[in-house]
This record gives C-alpha cells, structure tokens and sequence, in this order.
C-alpha cells in the first residue's frame, strides 16, 4: 500500500505519480484530493486506488482496468470514456455520471444528477439514489440501474442498451423509442450478482426494464402542432 | 375537354403576355422542393454542401512582384511548402509537407476502398488524413502519413487506443454544412461491419448525439482538454473544428480553451447527408469567417503561436494561395479530394448507391472506385500545391507561408468589404469596421 498526497500537485504530475505507483503496488490510497479535476485520467492495470474525499470533474476518465474507490462526492462526467474496472462513489456525483462509457463499472452510493450514461456503449452504470432527467440519453449499449426515484425523458432514443428501475411512475417519465416490460429471469440473475458483488441490498423483483424500441420506432418530432377546433362560441 | 372549351382556353393562353424571367421566386428547384414537402410532409435530404454561389477566393486576385518587389524563379528556385501545425503546446507537433490537409470523412459515408485510397495518398504527398466520424479503420491508420482523429459527440467507435494512434486530435463542435445539427447516416450505408465499427445496430437511421455528453460548455473543454494532454503526455496537438458562424466570439473562446489550433469550416463544406435547408441557410461562407478568425487572433496576440486551419470550398491552389495571404497556415480539402477520387457530384451520397465507387458500402458499386484513385488525389494536392507556389513566387515570396494581406486585392466590392482587402486598381478599402480594417 502507498500513499499519494498530492497537495501542491498539478493534475499532470499527480497522474503520472498514480501511473507509475499502480504499476507496482497492488494499492494506492491518495490524500488529500481537493477535489480535483481530471483525477485518475487513463489509468490502467488491475490495483485499487482509493481516494480519500471528493474529487472534480472527469474523475477516472478513460479507465481501463483498476478500481477507484472515491471516499466522498464527485462532479460532472465521472468515468467518461472508461473501459475497464471500477469507480465506487461513497457519496454522490454531479451530472453526466459515465459519458460515453464502454466497459467497467460504476457504482453510485447516493444519487447522481441528469443524464447518467449519456451515449454510454457498455459496461454498468449503478445509482442506488435518485437520479435526474434524460437518463440513458441514446445510449448504444450497456445496462443502468437506478434504485430510487427517475427524472423525466428516461432513455430517449437509446439505440442499445437496458436500463433496470424501480422507480414505480417509470411509464409516465419515457423519452422516445423505448418501452417498459417487466425484468426477465436472466436479467434478475445478472443484477442480482452485481447487488452481490456490491452488497446492494434491494430487492430485484421490484425492478423494471426499460428497453429500445426494436421496431416501429416513432418517428423524430422536429414539429408537431395541436390544433383545437374552435366553435363558434369560442 | 370538349372541342369548345379547348377553343376558349387558346384564346385566353394567347392574350397572356410573355413574361420575362416566367418563373420568378418559383424555380424548377423551387418547385420540385414544395412538391417534396407536400407529399412528404419533410425536409429533404441529400449529400455534398451547398450549390450556390457565396463569396469566395476567386473574389480576389494576387498581386505580382515586378519592381517594387522581386519574384522568385517558378522553375528554378525553391518555395517552402513544409507545414508545422500546433506549436503553441504540443511537444510534436504535426509536420506535413503541404498546407493541404485531408479534412474528415467517416467510414460509413464513404467505403472502405475510398477512405483507404484517401489514406495512401497522404502518404505519397505527406500529409494528414482525419478519420471522421465513425471510428479509426485499420486500413486508413495503416496507410496514412499523419493521422488526424477526431473526437465527436457521438463517441462512434472511439476508444484509448484511437487516441493514442493519433498525430493530432480534432474536437468537433461543428462541421460547416450543418452547423449546430447532429450527424446524418441513413440505414441503407450501416453494414454489420459499420454497425460493429459504431457500436450500432445495423441497417437503422441514424442521428448522431447533438452534442458532447462530456462537454457542455467552453469550461468543461478546458477540462477536457487537460484530460486529453494528460493521456497524450502533452505530446500531440488538439484542435477545435468549428463550423462558421459567431467565428470572432468562437475563436477567442478556442484560444482560451488552451486548444494548439482551430479548423474553421465555411458553410460551402460538404457532408454525407444533410437537410437541404441547412447546407443553404447555416453558416457563414469560408472567406468572411477566415477574416473574422484571423483578426480575432491578432486581437487577442496569439496569431504566430495558435494554428488557423480552414475547410469548406477549398478547390485549387488559388484557393491555397489566398487563404494563406489572409492568415491560414493550413487548408483542409474534402469535396474535392473526392472529385479527384471519381466523384461526379451527383449530389446523392446519403443514398449510398455512388456510381463512383466512393459513398458506398455496397459491393458492387465500391468496385467502381477508380483502381488510381490514390495517385489521383496525390497528384491533384501536388498540383494544388504546385499552384499555390506559382503564385507565391510570382509574388516574391520563398515560403507559402509568407503570403500576406499586402499580397492580394479584391475584384467585388463584396469581397472588398468582407475582408478589408483594398479593390483591385486602388488602395483603398471600405470605411472602418470592415474586414481586417
């Protein structure tokens, strides 16, 4: 185990510090974070680097392997781009939680802000509190769950992809192109080793799937005008 | 029709005089788009940029050395054309050996074939190639010089190790021929294997992510930008493509971002698929946005360290030639490289049935691809460039990149007020405020 106090630090320097120090050392505990932008950018291999307190924007971006275990809150865009491994948040996150993601997972104790799993491609994407709107927004692939309450627009025009909620009003809150059905045998059991893994305590069975349209997908709205039929006494 | 009633109709059709210009507002085009819209009820869509005439280079003419100056011997003496572009913080940057760069075209838009054509090219007159949307095909990033890869909203087939193939990373805000509107690829050009390539399903239309899901805002480029120093070891340029419109305002944003450079693109650039609405009626045209990005950068004091590439109509050397006099230090050619590939700009590249062989992934067609296509773009850069360097030394000057505002005049009175470039027969421009004035 080493320690990285990266008070004084630029982001570049702390980074290439934490490159070369996953590299031989199974973990790395860093202190002091200040939250930080870009902590944690590119980091690959298979150690566990834990982060004592909240970090920035774009923490554990293009990750490809370790774990992050970030001991408070971070902000916009965790996990962007990431590949590979983990980022468990202790707290919660700001919006735009795992842009783009392809791989990994990333697992939020508390809640996260709009757009969680903006265009994500893979891997999971865990939010055990509330979330806000456009979550999964054309998403190509992946899986989200999100155990409390869901914003409005939940997975507009995703492409791929599954996100799993228990948010009871799910109907009255889809986007475009998607559909809710109820949670398949095979699915429980792959969400079920995750909460796991986790140690999620919650029960499967009160998720629901909500899934891309296969076909007949609506058309794009660019102008849809209401008439009203006005009478003569209008 | 009774025998009658056509009697009465004649009458009445020859006491209507001849009216010249008959159609007026309502062109044949005009006509045939609302006949679209009625039975469609939507835009209409098709491929390559705009086809009306906007203000462009040929709105200006270069002045020749004679006594004031001398000129440089066109077959004797030499004229540098070698470019180095991202010097303000890259520690390598990109070094071409022509101002004429490749500009982005997906794997998706065009073939296979096309795209590795267009790679080997750069690698006979050493320049860049940009990958586009849509991911790195091996065979372009096997076969190209210098490999420009962009990094756009929708993320398609980007990875880490796409960046770490990159010479040089190209952000995308927008392209010229739509700005401010996502990417278009109609299903019938999403093969499985593009489909795998994007991560998507195959054969359905897509629309593209309007904007990045990690960028929403010219705070979070500067991040993002950090991010992506951090994982290229500070080593390659990263430009910003804007498309133009608010050039001055968006520049100096780009400038502040902490970007190596800027691509502006005019609105005369050409895409895979647009609304016809958008190539006619967004953007501003390549030669007023030039000015306005030039002079942003002498105001804000960063024009010799920050890169100014330009896209959109670029068509000759001449073109070249004149860009650079108004402060480009690069070029970026998309159209017209595909013109060189075969293309007969039929306009219907969203239909992915190219006679040429070049906005295709059917079988069948991407054999018509010229089997010289790759001598035939190299040829025709080392022919623009050879232009832009006749005119260079007929202007007295031994490196390309030393053609300046001094050296041109503008032929309208459009151009002389867009650019601030003085009339051709005097010295003089319109009144302050204008162009470079």
């Amino acid at each position: 185990m080493e320690h990285l106090d990266i008070t004084g630090k630029s982001i570049g320097e702390t980074n290439r510090a934490l490159r070369n120090l996953i590299a031989d050392h199974d973990q790395v505990i860093i202190d002091n974070p200040h939250s930080s932008h870009n902590l944690g950018t590119a980091l690959k291999g298979n150690g566990k680097v834990t982060i004592n307190g909240s970090t920035g924007y774009f923490t554990g971006g293009f990750l490809a392997g370790p774990t992050l275990d970030i001991l408070g809150n971070t902000g916009w865009y965790t996990g962007d781009n990431m590949s590979a491994g983990e980022i468990i948040i202790s707290k919660n996150t700001g919006s735009n939680c795992g842009p783009s993601m392809m791989g990994g997972t990333i697992l939020v104790r508390g809640n996260s802000g709009s757009r969680v799993g903006f265009a994500m491609k893979g891997g999971n994407l865990i939010v055990c509190g509330d979330v806000g709107r456009w979550a999964g927004y054309m998403t190509l692939g992946g899986r989200i769950i999100v155990l409390g309450e869901m914003g409005p627009v939940i997975g507009e025009s995703m492409y791929r992809g599954i996100i799993h909620t228990a948010d009871p009003a799910v109907e009255k809150k889809l986007g475009n192109n998607v559909s809710v059905i109820p949670i398949s045998d095979a699915e429980k059991k792959e969400v079920s080793a995750l909460f796991e893994k986790y140690q999620i305590d919650h029960p499967v069975n009160s998720l629901k799937s909500v899934i891309p349209l296969k076909t007949g997908r609506t058309k794009y709205t660019i102008f849809n005008p209401t008439h009203k039929v006005r009478s003569k006494n209008d | 029709m009774t025998e009658e009633a056509t009697k009465t109709r004649n009458r009445k059709k020859d006491k209507i005089p001849k009216v010249p210009n008959p159609d007026g507002i309502w062109t044949k085009e005009v006509r045939a788009e609302i006949n679209h819209k009625a039975v469609t009820g939507q835009h209409r869509i098709r491929g390559m940029g705009v086809n009306m005439r906007y203000p462009n280079f040929d709105d200006l003419l270069v002045l020749p050395a004679q006594l004031s100056r001398l000129s440089v011997d066109t077959y004797r003496e030499p004229c540098v054309t070698k470019t180095v572009l991202g010097t303000r913080f890259a520690k390598k940057p990109l070094e071409i050996e022509t101002p004429i760069m490749i500009s982005g075209m997906s794997y998706g838009a065009l073939g296979k074939e096309a795209k590795t054509a267009l790679a080997k090219a750069t690698q006979i007159v050493g320049t860049s190639i940009n990958n586009g949307e849509g991911g790195l095909l091996p065979e372009e990033r096997d076969n190209s010089y210098k490999q420009v890869v962009q990094i756009l909203p929708s993320r398609f087939g980007f990875s880490l190790e796409t960046i770490e193939a990159a010479d040089a990373l190209e952000i995308i805000c927008g392209i010229g021929a739509k700005p401010g509107l996502t990417g278009h690829l109609l299903g019938s050009k999403i093969t499985e294997e593009i489909a795998e390539m994007r991560q998507i399903p195959a054969g359905l239309d897509l629309y593209s992510h309007p904007r990045h899901g990690d960028i929403f805002g010219p705070d979070d480029m500067v991040l993002k930008i950090q991010e992506l120093r951090d994982i290229t070891n500070y080593e390659i340029p990263i430009f910003l493509k804007i498309a133009a419109g608010r050039v001055t305002e968006d520049v100096k944003i780009a400038v502040k971002t902490g970007a190596d450079g800027v691509v502006i693109d005019g609105c005369q650039g050409g895409t895979g698929a647009a609304p016809v609405v958008a190539l006619k009626h967004l953007g501003i045209p390549t030669l007023p946005a030039l000015v306005q990005a030039t002079k942003a950068l002498e105001d804000m004091g960063v024009k010799d360290e920050f890169s100014l590439i330009v896209s959109g109509g670029i068509k000759d050397g001449a073109d070249v030639a004149k860009a650079m006099a108004l402060g480009a230090d690069a070029v970026a050619i998309g159209t017209g490289a595909n013109i060189a590939l075969g293309c007969t700009t039929c306009h219907q590249c969203h239909e992915g049935i190219c006679g040429s062989g070049i906005c295709t992934q059917e079988p069948q067609y991407r054999e018509l691809l010229k089997c010289d296509a790759a001598e035939r773009v190299a040829n025709y850069i080392t022919a623009m460039t050879n232009e832009a360097v006749i005119l260079a030394k007929a202007a007295g000057k031994t490196r390309l990149s030393n053609l300046e505002r001094e050296d041109i005049r503008s032929i309208t009175l459009e151009a002389c007020a867009m650019t601030g470039i003085p009339l051709v027969g005097t010295n003089y421009t319109f009144t302050e405020r204008f162009g470079f004035c």
